[in-house]
């Protein structure tokens, strides 16, 4: 089994320096959640997302995880901010105290399309990079080892997350437990399960520590590489221009309101 | 040399020691086998010797452990940790996912400590060669099976080093044959001078493989000797340990009055072929 979303294949994205994606997926919603107006995160995502993930063979995965991620968010948004948006004017549709409002939906579309950057552009990142790459390239670029395990071993939680829940579930069938296909039915059935699974990965957790330390993980000794982290001139230089153009939104935006 | 004199050891907030009154020695470049029931404090013992206790879980430890003179205590776990290697039971928690071949997981504590990348790149070969591993360095860790995850969770040890290993019930949770490789590696480790004391309650394998074997039982050592001493002991179903398949036998043909009473009791296949093959102790 594996413990990451990672999906390797030989493409420009995965090449480049696990720091470069991180400062741009920083960026990129920095930049959608300065300019509150819908066409910047559609911009961004026909711009950048959508292009990245062609060039990465990655977007597949991304379609099927990030749909499984958004489809619930946007209906729950766009159902209540579509219907209980209070300044709305243009009444669509209405139903006793409910009005889908034109107002409602664009304040939906300019959330919803926010949520849609920043799910889409993470999951590009975790697809893309490799949390072994990510932990090397923080660290050589001057973060803490133990600050930089914590940020790649995240990118692994839901894989493991999702393996240990599974087999929980099933040992629980297999003594009996009838799970319903009524989705808020099921949710109360499969509740008393979160116990044993947090209780589980806690064990994990311990174990995995005492695993790390008896490799030097606690050293302070500066860290090698057994492979180089890539990275290039305009990498490093795209690293200080990406941020200057976000900080120049957010300038613009809120300084003045000129976006 | 490890050594224990009187160790005990009580962890934090708890009402009753884990350990107490431990005395052992351990001879370097020997197999040492612990036996013990479930309880027995045979994870402790493990993390003791290993470093771990009382650095990282805290608590009291008294008395002395020491690996080649140092006193465990003393060092800092990343002193520890170069002097004794810790294998755990759980092949797939070892593995650090931080690195997506066997070979930079292989190399994954020589980055921690800073090694040059040649030295590590050539380490990481001896030891894979040693093993005989060399065709998984290229696999993902993941895509190995669980004999030969704990291979690599114990390459990724001797990488760096350490005279000592100790293995905490390294095979609980693999199958038949990943249980015999990981045992097939105990003699290449003690051929290579490695000092191991193996944690395990598979008795036939540690009667096939240990120089010495030491029971654990009531938090502290109740007997030790050679494998063959050990394991016919009649003491040890008392301390919930069992018996081998061969010993067993034995002493049901003794009930039945088949073998003799002064017929010392096999532990292995060899010996119960010479009592049984041979009727020996008058079969009737």
């Amino acid at each position: 089994m594996s413990s990451t979303l990672y999906v390797e294949r030989p493409s420009a994205v995965h090449r480049l320096n696990p720091v470069t994606k991180l400062v741009a997926l920083l960026c990129v919603i920095v930049v959608v959640f300065a300019i509150p107006q819908w066409w910047a995160s559609g911009a961004v995502l026909l711009l950048v997302i959508v292009p990245a993930a062609v060039i990465s063979g990655c977007g597949g995965a991304l379609a099927r995880i990030g749909g499984q991620i958004l489809l619930p968010l946007l209906v729950v948004l766009v159902l209540v901010q579509g219907l209980t948006f209070p300044g709305g004017q243009t009444v669509l549709w209405r139903w006793g105290p409910l009005a889908l409002t034109t107002e409602g939906l664009m304040f939906a579309a300019t959330i919803g399309a926010r949520i849609v950057v920043l799910v889409l552009s993470s999951v590009l990142l975790v697809l893309t990079t490799h949390p072994g790459d990510l932990m090397s390239a923080l660290t050589e670029a001057g973060m803490s080892p133990r600050f930089a395990y914590i940020i790649s071993s995240t990118l692994q939680l839901i894989p493991s997350f999702r393996a240990r829940a599974d087999s929980i579930l099933l040992a629980q069938q297999a003594r009996g437990l009838a799970v319903p296909r009524n989705p808020v039915r099921r949710l109360g059935v499969l509740m008393p399960l979160l116990a044993p699974l947090v209780l589980g990965m806690f064990t994990d957790v311990e174990e995995r520590s005492t695993a790390m330390e008896a490799r030097g993980f606690g050293s302070t000794a500066k860290r090698t590489t057994l492979t180089p982290v890539r990275d290039s001139r305009a990498q490093k230089v795209a690293r200080w221009v990406m941020p200057a153009v976000a900080l120049l939104a957010v300038v613009l935006q809120v300084g003045w309101g000129l976006l | 040399m490890i050594r224990l004199d009187d160790v005990g050891y009580t962890y934090p907030d708890a009402p009753a020691p884990a350990l107490q009154h431990v005395s052992l020695e351990v001879p370097p470049g020997s197999i040492t086998g612990v036996v013990g029931a479930s309880g027995a404090g045979k994870t402790t013992l493990a993390k003791v010797i290993a470093g771990f206790i009382p650095q990282v879980e805290g608590g009291e430890l008294t008395g002395s452990a020491t690996v080649d003179g140092r006193n465990l205590a003393e060092l800092s776990l990343v002193e520890a940790v170069s002097k004794v290697g810790l294998v755990i039971q759980n092949p797939f928690n070892q593995i650090s996912g931080a690195r997506y071949t066997v070979r930079g997981e292989i190399a994954f504590g020589l980055e921690n400590l800073g090694t040059p990348r040649a030295e590590m790149a050539a380490g990481v070969d001896e030891v894979a060669a040693l093993l005989r591993i060399t065709d998984l360095l290229d696999r993902s860790p993941y895509a190995l099976s669980g004999g030969q995850m704990q291979l690599v969770a114990i390459a990724s040890m001797l990488v760096l080093r350490t005279p000592v290993l100790v293995m905490d019930e390294p095979t609980s949770q693999l199958d038949p044959a990943g249980t015999r490789l990981v045992f097939s590696v105990l003699d290449t480790l003690e051929e290579a001078g490695v000092t191991v004391v193996i944690f395990e309650h598979k008795l036939e394998l540690l009667q096939a493989h240990a120089d010495r074997l030491l029971v654990l039982a009531d938090r502290t050592i109740a007997l030790a000797g050679t494998p063959t001493e050990v394991l016919a002991d009649e003491r040890l179903s008392g301390w919930g340990i069992g018996a081998t398949r061969y010993t067993r036998a034995a002493r049901l043909a003794r009930e039945r009055g088949l073998i003799g009473a002064e017929v010392p009791l096999p532990v292995s296949f060899d010996q119960a072929a010479a009592v049984f093959g041979t009727g020996a102790g008058g079969a009737r």
